[in-house]
């Protein structure tokens, strides 16, 4: 027994459980980048003449539906929050999956607009079939076409070389002009004069989870006007998939060992090559998915909406933030949600502009990329470590303070 | 048969070669910018973005000292100071130079609708006069030219400072020491930090530099070619000038080149009552051209060796 408090004795803060330990060594780095986000966002506003705390209580209310100062409903807010965190989960993973092989998929945008276009091909084009058989056409249309859209540059990267970022920034531009040309003059637009294409049939509607229907009130609100749709379960089950394939199947493994070195995954017997493909081909896989999603679920049409969509580049940021992981994936894409939904209360309470979200998400980019946080603990260090006690396994370990009680 | 003969018609006229070489021009700033800092090893999807920034500080300034000059400079230092960041945050703190540069362009959008809001309110930003726009000057006796006078010589005062950087760079890059020492640093940092290159120093001036000159398209955008300030007004172009410098084979002279093609087809569908294909079509055409440059079926295109990879003194 005196072996064993021996060992124990040497672990730093025995009374804190190592999960919890090793969750609070992860979330230190998103939770500081996303509070250093909003410190220099908040002092952005205050040098422009406005008031950060409003701005941000906007955000808040508009978000979660807590503190609203403008009459807005709490249930309503949630909803539009869940709406728009949905396609955000399954851009998500697509670009988490392939930083697991070490590829950067700058291309989900360009993915998720290819889904969105095939989705209301399909749905438009047939649109009198019954649901059981053209809900699943749409969604898989949209699924393909994204897998398509990625899996060129998986091609070009896996024979050739070609670098991902550079082909999936100049798909993501084709994916661009193409829905631009579909809905304005092309063979998508409904009538002259409208950048919309047709609804698609009501085969292809992913249904809601409450009904379309104004007479029920629910919160206050008609039970219409909340639009989380079914898309909410594809896209939480997508996450699941997403870290089963990655931590259980053996492609999952072959993934993350072609992210560690490619030289060592070859000489384990891994097709590199064949790997890079299929990691892109899954990748492009769920951010097509989310452009079905996106319009069997809460669109119905290609609009020109779709020409500033910024889910795909906002799920760069989720997939950072969320390092990688389902669990951090699914936060992440709320706290975006959130943002998203919060831009507009902000404008309308605060008179702050919506934008001020991007500017948000640009400095959590920054920040986690260049990793202040660790950067400052190692130029400041008697102020960096205990300044941040979520890093208790950090070295040196002292002894004094890891002596179990009597 | 008529469509080839419009389009052959069409490519006689001077005017067509003329509105090439201006969109030519606006491309190649942001190239020459990604060109150099590429060339320093610092990869730059970032143009975009200090082109933005450019573009709204240029119209800002010359709306409230009404004078273009100053209001270029405006521009420039924006498209800088955009760079800087980028700089500090991948050469400092040695972030992932992608992440930044898209951040960059994230915070640059974001940041100028932001600002739109805060100084003009729900109101237009505004026009800037005519008389205080960036001026296209005739050059005296070679404008006279036929065909080539008006092609070349009846220009933005922008589009001769365009050509003359041009020049100039590939000059530096390829013919002094300074342009030695920055194709050092990207192709091999270890070895030019060893030789007593300052490896930082010499890939913050890059890096700053190519926001110079993604500040100064931004403003000839603005002020010069438009005359006021709309979210997003580079619609791309800064990554269209990433595409000419992968096009160009990370050259000065092949980014030119580039520039030219994909300016063309501007050009073309600007003049689109007789061209009959969608414009939206053919503004894929510098993405779908790159892609096959990048599918190695008009030779490949290979990047700096150490393009991308940050520095640290000591590794290997």
């Amino acid at each position: 027994m005196a072996a064993s408090s021996a060992t124990v004795a040497q672990r730093p803060s025995p009374r804190i459980p190592a999960p919890i330990r090793r969750m609070a060594r992860g979330i230190a780095v998103p939770v500081g980048s996303v509070i250093f986000a909003f410190v220099i966002g908040g002092l952005i506003v205050a040098v422009t003449g406005g008031n950060p705390f409003a701005a941000y209580l906007g955000l808040v209310c508009g978000g979660f539906g807590l503190l609203c100062s403008g009459g807005e409903n709490p249930a309503l807010q949630l909803s539009n929050t869940i709406v728009f965190t949905t396609p955000l989960l399954l851009t998500g993973v697509a670009v988490a999956l392939p930083f697991r092989a070490g590829l950067f998929n700058i291309g989900a945008e360009g993915q998720l607009l290819a889904g969105a276009v095939a989705c209301t091909v399909i749905g438009v084009k047939f649109s009198d079939l019954p649901a059981p058989i053209l809900l699943p056409m749409v969604l898989l249309g949209g699924t393909l076409a994204g897998a398509i859209w990625a899996g060129i540059p998986g091609v070009l990267k896996a024979t050739i070389g070609a670098h991902e970022v550079v082909t999936t920034i100049m798909l993501n531009y084709v994916a661009q002009w193409l829905v631009r040309y579909m809905i304005v003059g092309g063979p998508l637009q409904a009538a002259h004069g409208f950048s919309s294409s047709a609804p698609i049939g009501a085969g292809a509607r992913l249904p809601t989870f409450l009904p379309n229907d104004n007479s029920l009130i629910v919160f206050g609100l008609p039970a219409g006007v909340y639009r989380v749709h079914a898309g909410l379960l594809i896209a939480l089950a997508a996450v699941g998939v997403f870290a089963f394939l990655l931590w259980r199947t053996s492609l999952g493994y072959e993934i993350r060992a072609v992210g560690q070195s490619q030289r060592a995954a070859r000489y384990a017997g891994v097709s590199v090559r064949r790997t890079i493909i299929v990691t892109m081909l899954i990748a492009g896989a769920f951010a097509g998915l989310a452009g079905a999603v996106q319009i069997a679920g809460v669109d119905h049409s290609l609009t020109d909406k779709y020409f500033t969509d910024t889910t795909g580049f906002d799920a760069i940021a989720v997939a950072l933030l969320g390092l990688g992981s389902g669990v951090g994936i699914i936060l992440a894409s709320i706290l975006f949600g959130a943002l998203h939904a919060g831009g507009s209360v902000m404008q309308s309470d605060a008179g702050i502009s919506g934008s001020l979200v991007l500017v948000l998400e640009a400095l959590i980019l920054f920040s986690i990329a260049a990793n202040f946080l660790s950067t400052i603990k190692l130029q400041i260090p008697r102020i960096g470590r205990p300044g941040l006690p979520a890093m208790p396994g950090a070295p040196p370990r002292r002894g004094g303070e890891a002596t179990p009680g009597p | 048969m008529t469509f080839i003969s419009d389009i052959g018609h069409l490519l006689l006229t001077a005017d067509l070669w003329r509105a090439t070489l201006e969109a030519a021009a606006l491309l190649l700033l942001p190239a020459l910018g990604g060109v150099i800092s590429e060339r320093s090893g610092v990869v730059n999807i970032a143009m975009e973005g200090m082109m933005l920034a450019g573009a709204f500080f240029a119209v800002v300034a010359d709306l409230a000292w009404h004078n273009p000059w100053l209001a270029a400079l405006v521009g420039i230092v924006a498209g800088g100071l955009m760079a800087l960041i980028h700089a500090v945050v991948s050469i400092r703190f040695r972030a992932d130079q992608i992440v930044s540069g898209i951040a960059i362009n994230i915070f640059a959008a974001g940041l100028t609708v932001f600002l739109v809001n805060r100084i003009f309110g729900l109101q237009d930003v505004g026009h800037v006069s005519p008389s205080e726009l960036l001026p296209y000057v005739n050059v005296p006796f070679l404008d006279q030219i036929p065909f080539v006078g008006r092609v070349v010589f009846q220009q933005n005062v922008v589009v001769y400072a365009a050509l003359i950087l041009l020049v100039v760079v590939q000059l530096v890059l390829f013919r002094t020491r300074l342009g030695l020492r920055i194709r050092a640093v990207g192709e091999h940092p270890q070895a030019a930090d060893t030789a007593g290159i300052n490896v930082y120093l010499i890939r913050y001036g890059a890096v700053i530099t190519s926001g110079l000159f993604s500040g100064l398209a931004g403003a000839f955008l603005a002020i010069g070619i438009s005359n006021t300030f709309v979210p997003n007004m580079t619609d791309g172009r800064g990554y269209i000038a990433l595409a000419a410098v992968i096009f160009g084979k990370w050259t000065p002279n092949g980014a030119f080149v580039a520039c030219l093609i994909f300016g063309l087809g501007q050009a073309i569908y600007a003049a689109n009552s007789i061209i009959h294909v969608s414009p939206y079509l053919l503004s894929m055409l510098p993405y779908l051209l790159t892609l096959i440059v990048l599918a190695g079926i008009v030779g490949r295109s290979i990047p700096p060796a150490a393009d991308g990879v940050p520095y640290s003194p000591g590794t290997e």
